[in-house]
């Protein structure tokens, strides 16, 4: 910092608008949410202290809790699977395409539209083939008839329609990044190791993969917390039914706050969800942080 | 130089939390007369009112009333200004509560009747209209009884803008497809019926399940029904009863056989209220059971001609056809707190005394809360209008719906429960310990 030669003090009025925003967005809203979690509060009348009692409840009383955290972790499963898959598409369309712009751009496009539009386009995909639902219809179409379902309304399809739905959406996000990363490889290593005889996959096992493994660590991280915070998708496509069986922690908590006005219960699922988004971040970049040092 | 630069940071910095701190207080005060020294003489202060309000959308009859009203008040009181905050029905609910919150309700805004509104009144956040509704004759404009839902402690709270019963709307030409030559009376009829058209390859029923409420106030219309009359959840929370009751498993049970006999459209579940409701609004289902609230938005729908009603049927030869599910509409309420009470209370006064006249021009006077003078049918209202309100002239009580009822944790897990019927088959005992265990959690 001291490089800069600028006193300490100008660092920090400057620093100050910024970190006061950030404060005021971030950290006031939590610590306003754990004072609340510990009320039996209506969000309207009178707050009355329960201490722990809303944790101890959820923990152990929710029928609904535990399985949202399943679900929870079961997307950010599957969206982390996903971004290997990501990676090597990437590689390709490095390697293969002379102008791989449009291949980026037209993944990418999904990512732009808004969720809501994402998650109507996906419905009348998904509907049964009588309201004209055109995976059914395709289904029925090759004779595969006994494959089609009620795709969002069968308890057991309806949580893997969404997975679907989200890696679909998110795949040109990570496909974006990961090209990027391999992009800003130098072409001389390639050159190089041309010359030594590792071309195609073994230039790829030894070259691209390792050094394209912080950028990597940035989409595994983007992943997991995105899909730990995954809501609006679900709330558009199913609301979290039938019957609970696609709610997340954030759905959960949604409905608990706002459908059943227990906003003090729905805070005690906020704090949780703050604390598995922390602990995640920080074993994922221990785990990452051994992995470099290891090709380091 | 350097100094200037940066002083001139700091108070930049100085700046930014200052507006910052301004955006919590978000209370704009743009209708106080700032002229002081008149205030007191001038008789025609400037009065700004917030009416938060669920009509956004202008061709519906319901915004053109409203705004046909106010624009009328306005013309009259020069110095008030109505500020129209309009919203859907699920925006409008979040923000009230939001708004709640921070003790900042707008003047006026928009409550639904009995329970759902409890934790506004009992909070203090709205004003007692009894004296407002002494003004003019209002109260006696309204039909008898109505206010007792938006009652507490002998203060009235709010007053509504409808009166709805739940009935069952069938599109005639469909039935004549299929062969059906009578509405069903008993509920073993009705599930004959559903087989029949399911035969003909014809949609039995549409229900827009991923809302929830819409399959709740239809399987309250059994419960009433194999209770045997109305005051079933009342009995509950009264403790003299409880969910594991007979007539409660007997109306899982009935309500069961009829999602089992494939009565209704295929993935309700993850169909909200509106696709639902078009569904049967382009031809596309027999039968839809609905408030008498969509009567309107049927009536103009391109099957409108085609669509009669008919009353729940009895369940196994219990329960009164007459007796009804009661969904009495959303109603205006008059924030505590306004700036303007009066004002406002004078406003609302007015609005009221014309809603039912306004609404009978609009040709949607068959649902309103208040008594209506004029002949439907010589105002040229539809036959099924007429219909309509010739079964609700018939009403012989009935009972709210279970949100209405119940306090909200209550009412969410019950409607999950009742949701999950529609996916498979449970044991109409396990539901309704479902129901009382939720009940006492939540006590």
């Amino acid at each position: 910092m001291n490089a800069l030669k600028v006193p300490a003090r100008t660092i920090a009025v400057f620093v100050l608008p910024c970190l006061l925003l950030y404060v005021c967005l971030v950290f006031v809203p939590i610590f306003f949410s754990m004072y609340n979690s510990t009320f039996d509060w209506n969000g309207i009348g009178v707050k009355k202290f329960v201490g722990l009692d809303n944790y101890v409840t959820l923990l152990t009383k929710d029928n609904v809790f535990w399985p949202a955290v399943r679900h929870t972790l079961m997307f950010a499963v599957f969206s982390m699977l996903e971004i290997p898959f990501a990676l090597y598409l990437a590689t390709l369309i490095n390697r293969y395409v002379k102008k791989p712009n449009f291949f980026v751009t037209s993944y990418f496009v999904p990512v732009i539209l808004s969720v809501v539009i994402i998650g109507q386009l996906w419905k009348t995909i998904y509907n049964p083939a009588s309201l004209g639902g055109m995976l059914n219809q395709v289904l029925d179409g090759l004779g595969l008839h006994s494959w089609t379902h009620a795709w969002l309304s069968e308890p057991d399809y309806a949580m893997y329609a969404l997975y679907f739905v989200a890696l679909w959406q998110y795949l040109g996000y990570h496909l974006l990044i990961q090209f990027t990363g391999i992009s800003n490889i130098p072409t001389e290593i390639y050159e190089a190791a041309k010359i030594d005889g590792a071309d195609g996959f073994k230039a790829d096992w030894f070259i691209t993969f390792p050094l394209v493994v912080p950028i990597f660590k940035i989409s595994i991280i983007l992943a997991f917390i995105g899909s730990l915070q995954s809501f609006d998708m679900i709330m558009v496509m199913t609301g979290g039914g039938p019957a609970h069986s696609t709610d997340v922690i954030a759905t959960h908590m949604y409905n608990m706050s706002f459908m059943s006005s227990k906003f003090g219960y729905g805070s005690s699922i906020a704090m949780v969800l703050v604390a598995v988004c922390l602990i995640a971040t920080v074993i994922i970049n221990a785990l990452f942080n051994k992995v470099e040092k290891k090709i380091g | 130089m350097r100094t200037s630069f940066k002083w001139m940071s700091l108070a930049a910095a100085a700046a930014l939390m200052v507006s910052l701190a301004a955006c919590g207080n978000s209370d704009k005060d743009e209708t106080t007369n700032t002229d002081n020294g008149s205030a007191s003489t001038d008789k025609a202060e400037n009065v700004t009112i917030t009416f938060q309000n669920i009509y956004p959308d202008p061709n519906t009859p319901s915004y053109k009333i409203a705004h046909q009203i106010g624009d009328q008040y306005t013309k009259d009181h020069p110095n008030v200004k109505i500020e129209w905050d309009s919203l859907n029905t699920d925006q409008q609910k979040l923000k009230l509560k939001t708004q709640a919150a921070s003790k900042e309700v707008p003047d006026i805004t928009i409550v639904n009747p009995a329970a759902q509104m409890k934790d506004f009144v009992d909070a203090g956040l709205f004003a007692p209209l009894n004296d407002m509704l002494d003004q003019n004759g209002l109260k006696d404009t309204f039909q008898e009884g109505i206010l007792d839902f938006y009652s507490f402690d002998n203060n009235v709270y709010a007053l509504p803008d409808g009166n709805n019963v739940g009935v069952m709307f069938y599109n005639k030409k469909l039935f004549e497809q299929a062969g059906i030559t009578a509405t069903p009376t008993t509920f073993d009829e009705l599930i004959n019926d559903v087989k029949t058209l399911k035969a003909k390859g014809i949609t039995p029923m549409v229900t827009g399940e991923k809302d929830t409420w819409t399959g709740s106030f239809l399987f309250m219309n059994v419960l009433l029904r194999t209770n045997n009359g109305p005051g079933f959840l009342s009995d509950v929370a009264a403790g003299t009863k409880t969910f594991n009751d007979p007539a409660f498993v007997e109306a899982v049970d009935s309500f069961e056989k009829l999602v089992q006999a494939g009565a209704f459209q295929d993935g309700a579940t993850s169909m909200d209220y509106n696709a639902g409701e078009s569904l049967f609004k382009t031809g596309k289902a027999a039968m839809y059971y609905m408030g008498t609230w969509a009567t309107g938005a049927i009536d103009q729908s391109d099957v409108g001609a085609d669509v009669g009603v008919f009353k729940f049927p009895t369940v196994n030869g219990k329960g009164n056809a007459d007796e009804y599910m009661l969904a009495p509409g959303s109603a205006f309420a008059i924030s505590a707190n306004s700036k303007h009470l009066q004002e406002t209370k004078d406003f609302l006064n007015y609005f009221m005394l014309q809603y039912p006249k306004v609404s009978f021009d609009m040709k949607n006077a068959v649902s309103v809360a208040q008594k209506v003078e004029g002949d439907f049918a010589a105002a040229g209202y539809s036959a099924l209008q007429m219909e309509v309100a010739g079964l609700k002239g018939a009403v012989k009580g009935g009972d709210l719906s279970f949100d209405n009822t119940m306090n909200p944790a209550t009412s969410q897990a019950h409607l999950t429960s009742i949701q999950n019927l529609f996916v498979q088959q449970v044991d109409p005992a396990s539901v309704a310990k479902e129901h009382q265990s939720a009940f006492e959690a939540n006590k």
